[in-house]
């Protein structure tokens, strides 16, 4: 099955990394990938883009991935929950004693650069206002309109913290997608953001990257974090990430990253030139990978992309077929069920019918204390998701199935059994098979979402392509969902013409 | 208990929850090969007393024996397989052919598929039906005419003692109901079913019932023949029923 090669971790001689959902990460990531793939035997199974650092580092704790690249002071503040430290070395030493003893997880030697966060204010705001420091923000900040990452938002090391140290109040702030805030920036829509300071596209556009003269922000030292297990199981691997110890400065790492930001290299491109540079990869290895951006025209992107579209619309049709079809084996019986019980029948349907209001990102990230990261949890969210339509479908169906008819067939004899089977199912055969359609249709476009639990499908495309503002990447990902739902919603419809029972409506 | 009784009702009430009742002390009785016609508007009663034969409803207090036997005694199921029934509506099932929706109790019954069709074939003309025309229709591709014939033809297709009919003809224009009139008293003598007729119209009532039944806020005004009914109605509301239909005075 191609979904379960792909989706579901197979154990033995294979290592997953996994990598947060940010460009910088998943190179890193896929170095660290390549790097393995030279020098070992293990298959290497890449779950990149997992939604922020609590969800990787979930999957790392269970065991859903063997590692992925994380920064020193995003595991002091926002893992450990301590308050920020200034001293790199300080910060190393005490989450890998910290991290070792509470969960057996291992940093290997930093990379050699730090990506701290830092506000960045566009070029002429700077100059007017007479902005050097984040001090000097604190008077002009109500006038300044701020777009800042939603992780940022929430980190004790980010926005909040930000604010109780220098007494910030912005005028407004917005929740943006990385890729996005640039754009907004320079289009003038909002003055300051939150970037990385090992951001390719500071190099373009044209912000005033401010000093955190209180030395707000730790120090953000990348690293691989490994699960000792791993390390027990595969020794060797510590010693092939090692080659990797202050390999990359902060302007070799700026400027990897502008190459796939701004130029349009692929991320396996650019990690394998890295690694070629540092001869840490044989000259012969050849990398499939071509330039993306603005070569081709979309369709025949679409064509060099089909290898990875068919799997992952492979995986796309698992994800939500197994959900739709867990919802059918559940929803089904229980609206039987309820029709005969019909007392606490509203309840039971409007407790399932809240499940529908809790938003999908969300109902998936509940999932992984419980099931992990992959497949699992996106398969029990779109399960609990397709519930709903089909359950108030089929109970309203069977239980407003002609009531005169039923009435009648009761005063002749029929059993309750007898009604159900030969009445009430067939006249609400029509409501049912559209609770169906609806659900399957949900079931698809929820199933993008899933490509942030690492689950794949078509969301790995759109959520790609959200990164790299790149319109066509997010296009292959939801051009097929949308022919995907259209196809599915076609085969179901014909089937509900199909068990529409023949002299409901004149038919000569 | 005589052997000519095949319907009784004794001391029978019907309360509903909030105290008020539906039927209130009702002693009434229905003789082998009989059609009583049971007359009242809606909320008299009638309907919950015809549902009391085939216990969709049960007595809050009282007695109903079908066929001399307590109906309390019986399996509800294999009971209302021994009485016909008729609705308003004719309530046909819409995704059944006609053949279907007359061998619905035969086949209940378990008969073999020959003797279902035995029987469809001669049932259908009894009711003035072509049965080679009709069998694989629709019910919605049928008039209402035909249509109650069907329900009436399904009623009596497992040959039941008994036959209740809930307002059969009341949906139908006046045109096709006087031919189902015409129709089931024919039915009446051929087939000498007893027959209990729920009707608001006191003209079908005359018509078709040997006796006739005043049913008025679940309490009996009167039980008779047209022809007492007539002469000497028992009480003013009987009397200002007749008075009303004053041309059934033949």
């Amino acid at each position: 099955m191609l979904w379960a090669s792909s989706v579901l971790a197979s154990p033995g001689t294979s290592i997953v990394i996994g990598s947060k959902n940010f460009l910088e990460n998943r190179l890193l990531a896929e170095m660290f990938a390549q790097l393995i793939e030279s020098h070992t035997t293990l298959t290497v199974e890449r779950r990149f883009g997992l939604a922020g650092t609590q969800i990787c580092f979930q999957a790392l704790t269970n065991g859903d991935i063997d590692l992925y690249p994380e920064y020193t002071g995003t595991g002091l503040v926002t893992i450990l929950d301590e308050p920020a430290m200034q001293d790199p070395s300080a910060v190393l030493n005490h989450v890998r004693s910290e991290f070792r003893k509470q969960w057996n997880l291992w940093w290997l030697a930093p990379l050699g650069f730090d990506n701290s966060f830092a506000l960045a204010l566009r070029r002429d705001r700077a100059k007017a206002l007479n902005i050097r420091t984040i001090t000097d923000l604190v008077g002009a900040a109500k006038n300044l309109r701020a777009a800042f990452g939603f992780e940022f938002i929430q980190r004790a090391d980010g926005l909040r913290g930000l604010k109780n140290l220098y007494g910030l109040e912005f005028q407004d702030v917005v929740g943006m997608q990385q890729s996005l805030k640039y754009e907004a920036a320079d289009k003038g829509d909002v003055d300051l953001l939150d970037v990385y300071t090992t951001d390719g596209r500071l190099a373009v556009y044209d912000f005033v990257v401010l000093e955190d003269d209180r030395r707000f922000f730790p120090p953000y030292d990348a690293a691989a974090l490994v699960r000792g297990e791993t390390l027990e199981q595969y020794p060797e691997l510590s010693k092939i990430l090692s080659l990797l110890t202050n390999a990359l400065s902060p302007e070799r790492m700026r400027e990897l990253n502008f190459r796939i930001q701004e130029q349009g290299e692929t991320i396996p491109q650019v990690a394998y030139d890295a690694l070629r540079t540092l001869h840490l990869v044989k000259e012969t290895q050849q990398t499939t990978a071509t330039t993306t951006k603005e070569s081709t025209s979309f369709f025949s992107y679409m064509w060099e992309q089909r290898t990875m579209l068919r799997v992952r619309t492979g995986e796309h049709l698992s994800l939500a077929g197994i959900g739709l079809l867990l919802g059918i084996a559940l929803a089904l019986p229980l609206a039987f069920i309820l029709e005969r019980w019909r007392g606490g029948a509203e309840t039971m349907i409007r407790i399932i019918g809240m499940s529908q209001t809790i938003p999908s990102i969300a109902l998936l990230a509940f999932m992984i204390p419980l099931f992990g990261v992959g497949a699992l949890p996106a398969i029990m969210a779109l399960w609990i998701y397709s519930l709903y339509p089909i359950l108030r479908n089929t109970f309203s169906g069977l239980r407003d199935a002609a009531p005169s008819v039923v009435e009648t067939g009761r005063a002749l004899g029929m059993t309750e059994w007898q009604i159900l089977r030969s009445v009430r199912l067939p006249l609400a055969a029509p409501t049912i098979m559209a609770g169906i359609r609806t659900s399957a249709i949900w079931t698809i476009g929820t199933a993008t979402l899933a490509a942030f639990i690492g689950a794949g499908g078509l969301g790995v495309p759109i959520v790609s392509g959200l990164q790299l503002a790149d319109v066509r990447v997010i296009l292959s990902g939801a051009l097929p969902v949308t022919i995907l739902a259209l196809v599915v919603d076609g085969l179901l419809g014909s089937i509900e013409r199909f068990v529409r029972p023949r002299g409901l409506e004149v038919s000569r | 208990m005589t052997n000519t009784c095949e319907l009784e009702v004794q001391h029978l009430s019907v309360r509903f929850p909030d105290g008020t009742y539906a039927l209130q002390e009702i002693d009434w009785e229905v003789h082998q090969s009989e059609t009583m016609a049971i007359i009242g508007e809606s909320g008299s009663g009638k309907t919950t007393l015809l549902r009391l034969l085939n216990r969709l409803a049960e007595p809050s207090s009282g007695h109903v024996f079908i066929q001399g036997h307590p109906a309390i005694d019986q399996d509800p199921i294999a009971l209302r397989r021994r009485l016909g029934y008729v609705p308003q509506d004719g309530g046909l099932f819409p995704h059944w052919t006609i053949r279907h929706n007359v061998c619905l109790v035969p086949q209940l019954l378990e008969w073999s598929t020959e003797q279902q069709h035995d029987r469809f074939t001669t049932l259908l003309p009894l009711v003035n039906l072509d049965p080679t025309v009709i069998a694989d229709r629709f019910p919605i591709e049928l008039s209402g005419g035909q249509r109650q014939r069907v329900a009436i033809a399904r009623a009596i297709a497992a040959d039941p003692p008994i036959v209740l009919l809930d307002e059969p003809f009341s949906a139908l224009d006046p045109l096709t109901r006087h031919e189902l009139h015409e129709q089931f008293l024919i039915l009446k003598t051929q087939l000498h079913k007893t027959m209990v007729l729920i009707t608001h119209d006191i003209t079908e009532a005359f018509r078709l019932g040997d006796r006739i039944t005043v049913l008025k806020d679940g309490r009996i005004h009167q039980i008779g023949t047209p022809q007492e009914l007539l002469t000497s109605p028992a009480t003013p509301y009987v009397a200002s029923l007749i008075e009303h239909h004053s041309g059934l005075q033949q």
